[in-house]
C-alpha cells in the first residue's frame, strides 16, 4: 500500500514537474543561445576538466540565465543552453562532435575542451567553421605555429612562464640566498619546452644550473632525482610539472628529508587541493595567475560565487582565465550579436577588462598577462612575482614541511 | 541474391556517404569504418590462431605518429602506406621474438609492445630531435581520410576472406586447434603464424597512419592501450572466428557507444557496460552467431579447421 502510494506520489510530482517545464517553455520570452563545447568526465583529461573549466562554465551559465539571460545585442537577453558531451580523453571523439556542433547542431558559439592536446585538435574545426575559440588551458610554443585565426590562447605560455621563473631567482640569487638551482621535467611536450624555454630565460638571467634530470609521464617514484639534488647541495629546486608528478615530488622531498630553501613547480601547485593535502603546503612556490586578491574588478566576487556554487575554490592559475574567456564572449555578444566575424574583430582589437586582468591578443596569443610565480602563505597562493602585481614578498628559505 | 544485391546497396552507400551526409556523420562512418578495419584485421589473425593479441595500439600508434613525422614531405597516400609498411614490420620483428610465447605470456608481451614503442620514441625524440609532439598542418582533405579508410576497411574485409579459402588459413586454423598436431602434419607454423601477424599489423599501421590528420597534434600518447582493448573487444562482441562477426561487433559498439554518449552524458559508461554484459551472456559466439542461425554464408559460418575441431 505504502509502495502504491509513493508510486503515486512520485507520478503526480513528475507530472506537476514535466507541467511546469512545458509551462516554462511554452511561456519562454526568448530562444535560447546554443552553446557546444566537449569537456572529459572520464580519462586522464578529467581531473583537470573537471577543477578548471566544467565548474566554470556552470556558474558562469547559472549566472547569466539568473539576470535572464545573454545580452546579445538587439535582441535581449536570451537564456544559455548548453550542449556538451564527455569526449572521454579521445582527441577522435572531440574532433567529431566539434564537427557535429559546427554542422548539425549548428550552434551559435563554442567553449573549448580541456588541455592543450585537445585544443590543438578541434582548434582547425572551430577555425575552419569560423567559431572563435577562446582557450584557458592551451600551452605550447607550437600554438604560435598552427596559425589559425579563430584560436586564442588566453594562458601565460612557457618563455613567460620562466621568465618570471628566472625573475625571481635572479633576485633570491643576488640577495644571497640560493646559489644552486637544479631542475626536473617531465619528459613530454609541456615539460620539454618548459625547459628548454627554462634554459634560455636562465642563461640570460646569469644563473648557473648545476643539473637537469627529466623523468616519464606517470613516473611512480622520483626519490632517486631529489635524493641526488640533495647530494649536491641544490637549494632551488625547479619542477617542470604535471599534477601527479608534483604530489609525488613534494611528498618524497619530505621522506628523504629535503627542504630547500626555494621549492618551485609548475602544475598543480596552484591547485586548492594541494595546498590542503600538504597541510598548507607553506612556503611552496608555484605558476601564478591569479588569487581572490589581485586588484582586477570582480575577482573577489568570482571567488565567492565560485565556492558558493561548487563548495570548492577555483585553482589559482588557470581558472580564472577560463572564467575571463566566457566574459569575453559575453561582452562581445553584448556589444556585436552572435555575428561570429564581428565577435572575432572585436576579440582582436579590444583589451578586455576580466577577472583575471586586462586581457588583449595579438595574433591569438594574450599579451596582457606576465609570467608570474605564486607561494601559498597562510592559506593563499600570494602573487610574489612579478613586483607590479605582487599580493605578498616571498618567504625565503620556505619553513619546514608540515 | 538477394544477399549479392544488398552487399552492392550497402558498397554503393559507403562510396556515396560523403556526398550524402553531413561533416559529423561522414566522421562516425569514417570512425566505424576505420573500427572495422582494426578488428577484422585484428580477427583474421587472432580469431582462427587463437594467438591473443593486445599489440593493435602499437601498430595503429606506429602508423600514425610516421604520418606526423613525413606530414607535408610526401604525397596522400604514400603515409598510408609507409603507415603499412612500418606496422608489418614492426610485426616480424615482434613476431620472430614473441610467437613462440603460448596464451597469456603472448597477450602480456604484445601489451608491452605499445608501452616500450611509446618509451622508445619519447627517448629519440627528446635525445635526438628535441621535441616531443609533432602537428599536422596540412592535412588532407576530409573525403580524402574517408576513402583511404573506406578502401582500407574494404581490403581487410578481402584478405580475411581470401585467407579462410586459402590454405594458409586452413593452416592457421590448424595452428589454432592444435598447434603440435599442425607442425606434425607438415605446415610451417612459424612462418604461417609471425606471415599473417605481419599482415593483420600492416593493415593497424595503415589504419593509424589514415587516422592521424584528423588530430593535428600527436605525440608519444598516442600508443595508447585502449585502442588494443576496443579491437579486441569489438571482435570478440561480434565472434571473433567469422568474417562478418568483427564487423557486426565494430558497428554495433560504434553506434551504441555514440548514441549513449549523446544521450546520457553522465550514465553512458554503465550503459555501454550493461549492453556489453548482456551481449556477452546472452550471446556466446558472438552478434554474428545470430546471422549463422538465420542463413549460413562464408562471411558468417567459421573456418573449415574450426568446424573440424
Amino acid at each position: 500500500m505504502s509502495m502504491k502510494r509513493r508510486e503515486f506520489l512520485k507520478t503526480t510530482a513528475g507530472g506537476a514537474a514535466a507541467f511546469t517545464v512545458l509551462r516554462g517553455k511554452a511561456w519562454g520570452q526568448a530562444k535560447p543561445v546554443r552553446i557546444g563545447y566537449t569537456l572529459s568526465a572520464t580519462g586522464p583529461y578529467s581531473v583537470g576538466a573537471g577543477i578548471t573549466q566544467g565548474p566554470n562554465y556552470t556558474l558562469w551559465q547559472e549566472q547569466a540565465n539568473a539576470k535572464g539571460g545573454l545580452l546579445v545585442k538587439g535582441e535581449g537577453r536570451r537564456p544559455i543552453e548548453f550542449i556538451s558531451i564527455d569526449d572521454r580523453s579521445e582527441h577522435e571523439t572531440a574532433v567529431r562532435f566539434y564537427e557535429k556542433l559546427a554542422t548539425d547542431d549548428r550552434v551559435d558559439l563554442m567553449l573549448p575542451p580541456w588541455g592543450t592536446a585537445m585544443n590543438f585538435a578541434v582548434a582547425p574545426i572551430a577555425n575552419k567553421y569560423g567559431y572563435p575559440l577562446l582557450g584557458p588551458t592551451a600551452v605550447s610554443n607550437k600554438i604560435k605555429d598552427l596559425q589559425l585565426p579563430y584560436f586564442y590562447a588566453l594562458l601565460q605560455q612557457p618563455d613567460q612562464i620562466m621568465g618570471a621563473f628566472a625573475g625571481i631567482l635572479k633576485e633570491l640569487k643576488a640577495q644571497g640566498k640560493i646559489s644552486k638551482i637544479a631542475i626536473a621535467y617531465v619528459n613530454d611536450l609541456f615539460g620539454i619546452e618548459l625547459n628548454a624555454s627554462a634554459a634560455t630565460a636562465l642563461k640570460e638571467a646569469g644563473l648557473d644550473v648545476v643539473d637537469v634530470k627529466s623523468y616519464p609521464l606517470g613516473v611512480k617514484d622520483l626519490s632517486p632525482v631529489l635524493k641526488g639534488f640533495k647530494a649536491a647541495g641544490v637549494d632551488a629546486f625547479v619542477g617542470l610539472t604535471y599534477p601527479p608528478d608534483n604530489i609525488l615530488a613534494t611528498s618524497q622531498a619530505k621522506e628523504v628529508d629535503w627542504n630547500p630553501p626555494v621549492w618551485l613547480a609548475a602544475v598543480g601547485t596552484a591547485f586548492p587541493f594541494y595546498r590542503d593535502r600538504f597541510k598548507g603546503a607553506e612556503g611552496v612556490m608555484g605558476i601564478a595567475g591569479w588569487n581572490p586578491k589581485v586588484k582586477s574588478a570582480g575577482a573577489k566576487e568570482y571567488f565567492d560565487a565560485h565556492v558558493k556554487k561548487h563548495q570548492k575554490e577555483p585553482d589559482r592559475w588557470a581558472s580564472a582565465f577560463a572564467y575571463a574567456s566566457l566574459q569575453i564572449l559575453e561582452r562581445c555578444v553584448a556589444e556585436v550579436g552572435l555575428d561570429r566575424p564581428k565577435i572575432k574583430g572585436m576579440v582582436d582589437s579590444t583589451e578586455f577588462q576580466t577577472v583575471a586582468g586586462p586581457i588583449r591578443f595579438v595574433k591569438g596569443s594574450n599579451v596582457s598577462t606576465p609570467g608570474m610565480v605564486g607561494q601559498w602563505q597562510k592559506g593563499e597562493f600570494e602573487i610574489v612575482w612579478p613586483k607590479s602585481l605582487a599580493t605578498g614578498t616571498p618567504v625565503v628559505p620556505k619553513p619546514a614541511w608540515a | 541474391m538477394a544477399a549479392k544485391l544488398a552487399l552492392a546497396l550497402l558498397v554503393m552507400a559507403l562510396v556515396a556517404a560523403p556526398e550524402i551526409l553531413s561533416p559529423y556523420y561522414r566522421s562516425l562512418a569514417l570512425a566505424i569504418l576505420a573500427d572495422v578495419a582494426l578488428a577484422v584485421s585484428w580477427a583474421f589473425f587472432s580469431g582462427p590462431s587463437r594467438y591473443l593479441s593486445l599489440a593493435t595500439g602499437a601498430f595503429f600508434g606506429a602508423g600514425a605518429y610516421l604520418t606526423a613525422i613525413v606530414e607535408a614531405r610526401v604525397p596522400w597516400p604514400l603515409p598510408v602506406l609507409g603507415g603499412a609498411l612500418m606496422g608489418g614490420a614492426m610485426a616480424l620483428l615482434v613476431g620472430a621474438l614473441a610467437l613462440r610465447l603460448r596464451g597469456p605470456y603472448f597477450a602480456v608481451f604484445t601489451f608491452g609492445l605499445a608501452e616500450l614503442a611509446k618509451h622508445s620514441l619519447i627517448w629519440y625524440e627528446t635525445g635526438v630531435t628535441g621535441t616531443v609532439g609533432r602537428l599536422i598542418l596540412a592535412p588532407p582533405e576530409p573525403w580524402t581520410l574517408y576513402y583511404t579508410i573506406l578502401c582500407l576497411a574494404g581490403l581487410a574485409v578481402l584478405t580475411a576472406l581470401a585467407l579462410r579459402r586459402s590454405r594458409w588459413g586452413y593452416a592457421l586454423a590448424g595452428i589454432g586447434s592444435d598447434e603440435e598436431r599442425a607442425e606434425t602434419l607438415g605446415i610451417d607454423t612459424t612462418r604461417v603464424k609471425i606471415g599473417t601477424f605481419a599482415l593483420s599489423a600492416a593493415f593497424m599501421g595503415a589504419v593509424g597512419a589514415a587516422m592521424a590528420p584528423r588530430w593535428t597534434y600527436l605525440d608519444p600518447q598516442v600508443f595508447n592501450p585502449f585502442v588494443s582493448f576496443q579491437t579486441v573487444i569489438m571482435a570478440l562482441l561480434g565472434g571473433a572466428t567469422t568474417v562478418a562477426g568483427p564487423i557486426v561487433g565494430a558497428v554495433f559498439l560504434g553506434l551504441a557507444s555514440e548514441i549513449l554518449l549523446l544521450k546520457f552524458r553522465y550514465l553512458y559508461l554503465l550503459g555501454l557496460g550493461l549492453t556489453l554484459i548482456v551481449v556477452v551472456l546472452a550471446l556466446p559466439s558472438g552478434l554474428a552467431g545470430l546471422l549463422r542461425r538465420s542463413s549460413p554464408s562464408p562471411l558468417s559460418s567459421p573456418p573449415a579447421g574450426e568446424r573440424a575441431g
